[in-house]
């Protein structure tokens, strides 16, 4: 049997969220219940939403095996998916994670900074000193109208003490 | 105290200088950020929802419902000018809009969208401001067993309604039902689906979940694709005006628009697609120049913008007397609500009248704010269409992040935001509808908790749920939703229509 384009992905996808439906499952399982009683148990409905999960999932993955594939975002049904750009997805996934890794370490405005000449990277930006320079400032003065301004308190990192 | 009464106090509250001062200060944030392409109205809020953390309940509403008109606004600017809708309630104004705009009718497009705003956002929050309060004295007496059965219609006509499959419909919600599982279950103290971690113990927060299934996926899914599509803006000749003809065209489409979107919205009928999308093909049937249609028409601008204003204001009724939000965007105002321990709901009006009535009042100060914001002004929103698509996005993403961390200082919501921006993305390749998943996020809590307040009652009788009328007729409903692909196929037709 021969899957449209794009539908082995798919089936992957979804099973995934068979998977998913399973640990919710799974989790609901093993929990211990507190010793009190309680007249509805707080395992009724996790248990139900995982049922309706697996099985939703599971008739989604017969239907994608009959050739019910998705239609992505934007697309119209009948024109052919284009492969995803890996790369620039990896560099929009990287620049989120330095901001995972550095906002603690180093403070908003260096995090900041790193995401956002990142995305510009990504999304196919040329000028590369232009857009970090634009970048740092940028994120310096959003850092400082929000702390300053909005009492929205945001770690100074290295720059403690200084701004 | 009349409603009429409390209207004219809500004016007197909200007219003051500094709420005045906050309403102008929303319409301009709503419309800036709203004229951002890749911005709906749904992110449009959740990315502002930091600013109001410092200011008072009153002031911060206020803002947010001139936030709420002023994205509508900003968002049909995009979409006319740029033809990238933000949200799928615009999709109708990008088509016919841009249209006209390549013609060279950019003022004109631009004009009868916003009057037709306008009109349709004053006469409906009219009707709002008058059935609101009516449908909150009826469901005072609805019981816990009736707000199952109506937060499951809900569910299912969101479901059914939304993009082209029902199933994709379904899995999304029941997945926003799971991740609103995860924390310490408030009843017996359980710890569900947090693998040990005790941030995840409070549970997921609902802001860090909108903000970056929207920004963050979207990041990610037009990275991976449309990547040489750049955007090309529709230059703008002459000032946004309508001549004497397009006036007589405009003025029953907006009409017809705003009694379409207004029931559609106080009715959960998934959003403003449906309306925007009925109202486009009546005006293509009603119209004397047919042929018109597809190729720039003006009265497919104008129906279908009112019918979008008009359904936003009538998504306000059930969240307001209900506290059932009915589309993403208004998922969003019940979290912003939430924010300030206010829970809408029958008893809102009873609690907080003063407040609602403040926030409906300016409701009606924001829309005719925006129309002067807009009409002469429009030029300069314009400007920030230039802002290259790799700077626009950089902003977008870390506002985004800043916004998940900064809710609880928390490095955990940060976490959850990357791991929920791959799940936008893969719901975008996948052809999955976020907007269930929104839906299930915010009201899976809810719904158990009515599900278990109501078989405490009984002694654990399941009989309980289908006991009321009430719960009877709901039922049907549900199924008659369920089952009856009519709805579904009529709204494959008339996409289909729109399209060709």
């Amino acid at each position: 049997m021969k899957l449209p384009q794009g539908g082995k992905s798919e089936l992957t996808f979804v099973g995934s969220l068979f998977l998913l439906g399973f640990i919710v499952f799974w989790d609901t399982y093993s929990v211990e219940l507190p010793a009190f009683n309680l007249t509805i148990s707080p395992k009724v409905f996790p248990y139900a939403v995982a049922a309706l999960l697996m099985t939703l999932s599971a008739i989604l993955f017969v239907n994608v095996l009959r050739g019910d594939t998705a239609v992505p975002e934007g697309h119209f049904e009948g024109t052919p998916i284009e492969k995803s750009d890996y790369r620039a997805f990896s560099l929009v996934l990287a620049s989120l994670l330095a901001f995972l890794l550095l906002i603690e370490r180093a403070g908003f405005i260096v995090a900041a900074s790193v995401t956002f000449f990142g995305i510009t990277v990504a999304f196919g930006n040329k000028r590369h000193g232009r857009s970090a320079i634009f970048g740092t400032l940028f994120i310096t003065l959003v850092y400082l109208s929000f702390t300053k301004f909005l009492n929205v308190p945001l770690p100074a990192g290295i720059f403690k003490g200084l701004l | 105290m009349s409603n009429f009464q409390s209207l004219i106090d809500g004016f007197a509250s909200a007219l003051t200088l500094t709420n005045l001062g906050f309403g102008l200060l929303g319409t301009f944030l709503g419309t800036l950020v709203g004229v951002l392409p890749g911005i709906g109205p749904a992110l449009a809020i959740a990315l502002l929802l930091p600013i109001t953390y410092t200011v008072s309940p009153a002031s911060a509403l206020i803002m947010f419902a001139s936030i709420y008109y002023g994205a509508m606004y900003g968002g049909s600017t995009t979409s006319i000018l740029l033809n990238t809708p933000g949200e799928s309630g615009s999709v109708i104004t990008a088509l016919e809009g841009n249209k006209m705009a390549r013609r060279g009718r950019a003022g004109a497009a631009l004009a009868t969208a916003a009057i037709g705003s306008f009109i349709a956002g004053t006469i409906a929050t009219f009707v709002l401001a008058f059935t609101a309060p009516s449908i909150a004295d009826l469901a005072i007496q609805v019981g816990s067993a009736d707000y199952v059965a109506l937060m499951l219609v809900a569910f299912t006509t969101v479901s059914s309604l939304l993009g082209a499959s029902q199933i994709r419909g379904f899995i999304s919600l029941t997945i926003g039902i799971s991740l609103g599982l995860v924390g310490a279950d408030l009843q017996s103290g359980l710890s569900r689906m947090t693998f040990g971690s005790d941030a995840a113990l409070e549970g997921i927060a609902t802001v860090t979940v909108i903000v970056s299934i929207f920004a963050l996926g979207e990041a990610l899914y037009l990275a991976s694709r449309f990547k040489d599509s750049g955007w090309k803006v529709i230059p703008m000749k002459g000032k946004a005006l309508m001549s004497r003809d397009d006036w007589k065209r405009s003025w029953k489409p907006w009409i017809r628009g705003t009694f379409l979107g207004f029931p559609l919205g106080v009715v959960p009928a998934g959003g403003s697609e449906v309306p925007t999308f009925l109202s486009y093909s009546l005006e293509k049937k009603l119209s004397k120049h047919p042929e018109e249609f597809g190729e720039g028409a003006i009265e497919g601008v104008a129906g279908p913008e009112a019918a979008n204003n008009a359904n936003a204001a009538g998504a306000l009724v059930p969240l307001l007397a209900l506290g059932l939000p009915t589309s993403a965007t208004a998922a969003v105002i019940l979290v912003a609500f939430q924010t300030y321990q206010i829970q809408p709901g029958p008893t809102l009006f009873l609690t907080n009248g003063a407040l609602i009535w403040t926030l409906i009042a300016s409701l009606f100060i924001g829309n005719a704010l925006l129309l002067i914001l807009n009409l002469p002004l429009v030029r300069v929103w314009v400007q920030l269409l230039r802002i290259p698509r790799p700077y626009l996005f950089a902003g977008i993403v870390t506002f985004a992040l800043m916004g998940s961390y900064a809710v609880k200082t928390s490095i955990f919501d940060v976490q959850v935001a990357i791991a929920i921006g791959v799940v936008g993305f893969l719901f975008r390749r996948f052809g999955m509808p976020i907007t269930p998943l929104i839906l299930g996020l915010i009201l899976g809590p809810n719904l158990e908790l009515q599900f278990r307040r109501a078989l405490q009652i009984s002694g654990g009788d399941y009989g309980t749920l289908i006991a009321s009328p009430l719960s009877k007729i709901l039922y049907i409903v549900l199924f008659i939703a369920l089952f009856t692909p009519v709805i579904a196929r009529v709204m494959r037709k008339v996409r289909k229509d729109a399209h060709a």
